[in-house]
C-alpha cells in the first residue's frame, strides 16, 4: 500500500515537474524571440508556437496584416537564430517573402500599404539543430 | 506534410527526468547551445484547428486608427475599469480581460494617463483571479507607471504583458481561457469602430470594420472546440449570427509582386484590395457587436 502511494506520488510529481520543465523551454525561446521584437515593436499579444518534428513538416499562421503598418515578424527555434525558415504567402498562395532567400533571417519587417489575409509557413530548416519548436511571434508599429 | 500542432507540455509527458536534470543544470562544456530535450513525437495532442494556427489582430491597432481618424476621446465606449470587480466566473473575466486590453490601449494612445492606470490595475485584478501568474507582476506595474507618458513605452509594455498571458495559459493547456481574451479585445475594438463610425463616418474606420470578417472567421475556428460547454454555447452562437452578417461582405484582392530591400531587412506589400460593404451591413453589425458585448460587460 505504502509503496503504491510512493509510485503515485512520484508519478505525479514527475508529471509536475517535466510539465513545468516543457513551459519553461518554450518560454526560453520566445524569450529568446523577443529580443528581435521589444522596446522597437508592439506586441499583438500572442505567442504563437508549434511542434515540427522534422524539415518536411511545416506550420501554418493564419493572419491578417493591416494596411498603414509596419509590421516585424520573428520566428525561431532552439537557442540560436536562423534554425527556422519562414515563409509569407497571401490568400492565393503567391509568395511574398521567404527568409531562405536572405540567410534564414530571424525576424524581417514587412510595410503593408493595403490590408490583406496571408498566411505565415514555418518549417525547420534542414541542416539547422533547431530544437524542434518553433516560435512565432509579430509586432507591429503604426506608420500613419 | 503537415505538421501536428501540439502542446510543448504534453510533448513531454514521461520524458525521462535525467533529461530534464541535465538541461537544469547548464550547460556542459562543448555542448550545442541548442541542445534541448528530446521530443517524444508519440506523446502528443492536438492543439490547434485542423493543424492551423489563427492570429487575431492587436485591438491597439484599431485604436490606433481611431483616433487617427480624428475621433475624439469618448470614455463612455469603454467598459468602466471599477466594474472589474463585478465578474465572477472564469467566462466572464477572461472575456473582459480581453477588453480591459483594448480599453488599456486606446486610453493609453488618447494620453489619458489616470484612465490607463486604472485600466491596467483592471486587466491586473482579472489576470490574477484567472490564475496568470506574472503578467502583469509589480515589475510590469512599475515600469508602466514610470513611463506615463511615454505612449510607446507605455504599449510596449502593454503587448507583452498579454503575451506572457497568452503564452501561460496555452503552457497550462488553457486555450480556451486565452481565446476568451482574444475574443474580448477583438470585440471591444470593433465596438470601437462602430461607435465611431456612427457618430463620425470615415473610410478607414468603414473599411476596418469590414476586415474583421477573416478575423471573425478565425475566432469561431478557434473557440467552436469549446461549444458543449455552456457558458460557451450562447457566445459562439452569438459570434456565427454576426458572421452570417459579414458573409455578405465583399472582398476584391489584386496581388502586386512585393519589393525587398534586404539591407534594410523590410518588405514592402503593395497588394491592393477593394471592399464592398453596405450601411445596412454596419448597421447590422453595429447593434449585434452591441448585443453581444452588453452581455459580456454586463
Amino acid at each position: 500500500m505504502k509503496k503504491g502511494i510512493l509510485k503515485l506520488v512520484l508519478v505525479i510529481g514527475g508529471f509536475i515537474t517535466i510539465n513545468s520543465a516543457s513551459a519553461q523551454i518554450a518560454d526560453t525561446i520566445a524569450t529568446q524571440c523577443a529580443r528581435h521584437l521589444e522596446n522597437q515593436f508592439i506586441s499583438d499579444g500572442q505567442q504563437y508556437r508549434a511542434l515540427l518534428m522534422n524539415s518536411d513538416e511545416t506550420a501554418e499562421f493564419h493572419t491578417t496584416l493591416y494596411g498603414g503598418t509596419l509590421y516585424r515578424i520573428a520566428a525561431c527555434s532552439g537557442l540560436s537564430d536562423g534554425n527556422l525558415i519562414f515563409s509569407v504567402y497571401d490568400s492565393e498562395r503567391n509568395l511574398l517573402f521567404t527568409n531562405s532567400e536572405f540567410k534564414n533571417a530571424p525576424f524581417w519587417d514587412f510595410k503593408i500599404t493595403n490590408s490583406l489575409d496571408c498566411v505565415i509557413e514555418a518549417k525547420l530548416s534542414g541542416g539547422a539543430n533547431g530544437s524542434g519548436r518553433a516560435v512565432l511571434l509579430i509586432g507591429f508599429k503604426q506608420q500613419k | 506534410m503537415r505538421l501536428k500542432f501540439i502542446t510543448f507540455r504534453s510533448a513531454f509527458l514521461f520524458l525521462s527526468v535525467t533529461a530534464l536534470f541535465a538541461a537544469g543544470c547548464g550547460d556542459g562544456d562543448g555542448k550545442d547551445p541548442d541542445a534541448l530535450p528530446p521530443i517524444d513525437s508519440t506523446q502528443t495532442t492536438i492543439l490547434n484547428v485542423n493543424g492551423e494556427i489563427f492570429s487575431i489582430p492587436s485591438p491597439i491597432q484599431t485604436a490606433f486608427l481611431i483616433k487617427g481618424s480624428g475621433a475624439a476621446y469618448s470614455k463612455e465606449i469603454l467598459n468602466p475599469s471599477n466594474k472589474a470587480s463585478d465578474y465572477s466566473t472564469n467566462f466572464s473575466k477572461a472575456l473582459n480581460l480581453g477588453i480591459y486590453g483594448a480599453d488599456l490601449g486606446y486610453v493609453t494612445i488618447y494620453d489619458q494617463n489616470q484612465d490607463a492606470i486604472g485600466y491596467l490595475n483592471a486587466a491586473k485584478k482579472l489576470a490574477d483571479e484567472l490564475g496568470v501568474s506574472g503578467a502583469f507582476d509589480a515589475n510590469t506595474i512599475e515600469r508602466f507607471a514610470k513611463n506615463l507618458g511615454n505612449k510607446d513605452s507605455m504599449l510596449v509594455l502593454v503587448g507583452v504583458a498579454y503575451r506572457s498571458s497568452d503564452a501561460y495559459l496555452k503552457n497550462n493547456d488553457r486555450s480556451d481561457v486565452s481565446g476568451l481574451v482574444l475574443a474580448g479585445g477583438w470585440l471591444e475594438s470593433l465596438h470601437f469602430a462602430t461607435n465611431v463610425y456612427k457618430t463620425k463616418p470615415n473610410e478607414d474606420v468603414k473599411r476596418r470594420i469590414a476586415e474583421q470578417k477573416t478575423s471573425l472567421q478565425s475566432l469561431i475556428k478557434l473557440l467552436t472546440q469549446f461549444y458543449s460547454q455552456p457558458e460557451y454555447t450562447e457566445f459562439i452562437d452569438n459570434l456565427n449570427d454576426l458572421s452570417t452578417v459579414f458573409d455578405g461582405v465583399e472582398f476584391k484582392y489584386t496581388y502586386e509582386k512585393p519589393t525587398t530591400d534586404a539591407d534594410k531587412k523590410m518588405t514592402t506589400i503593395t497588394s491592393k484590395s477593394e471592399v464592398n460593404i453596405t450601411p445596412e451591413q454596419i448597421e447590422s453589425i453595429t447593434q449585434k457587436v452591441k448585443s453581444i458585448r452588453s452581455q459580456i460587460v454586463g
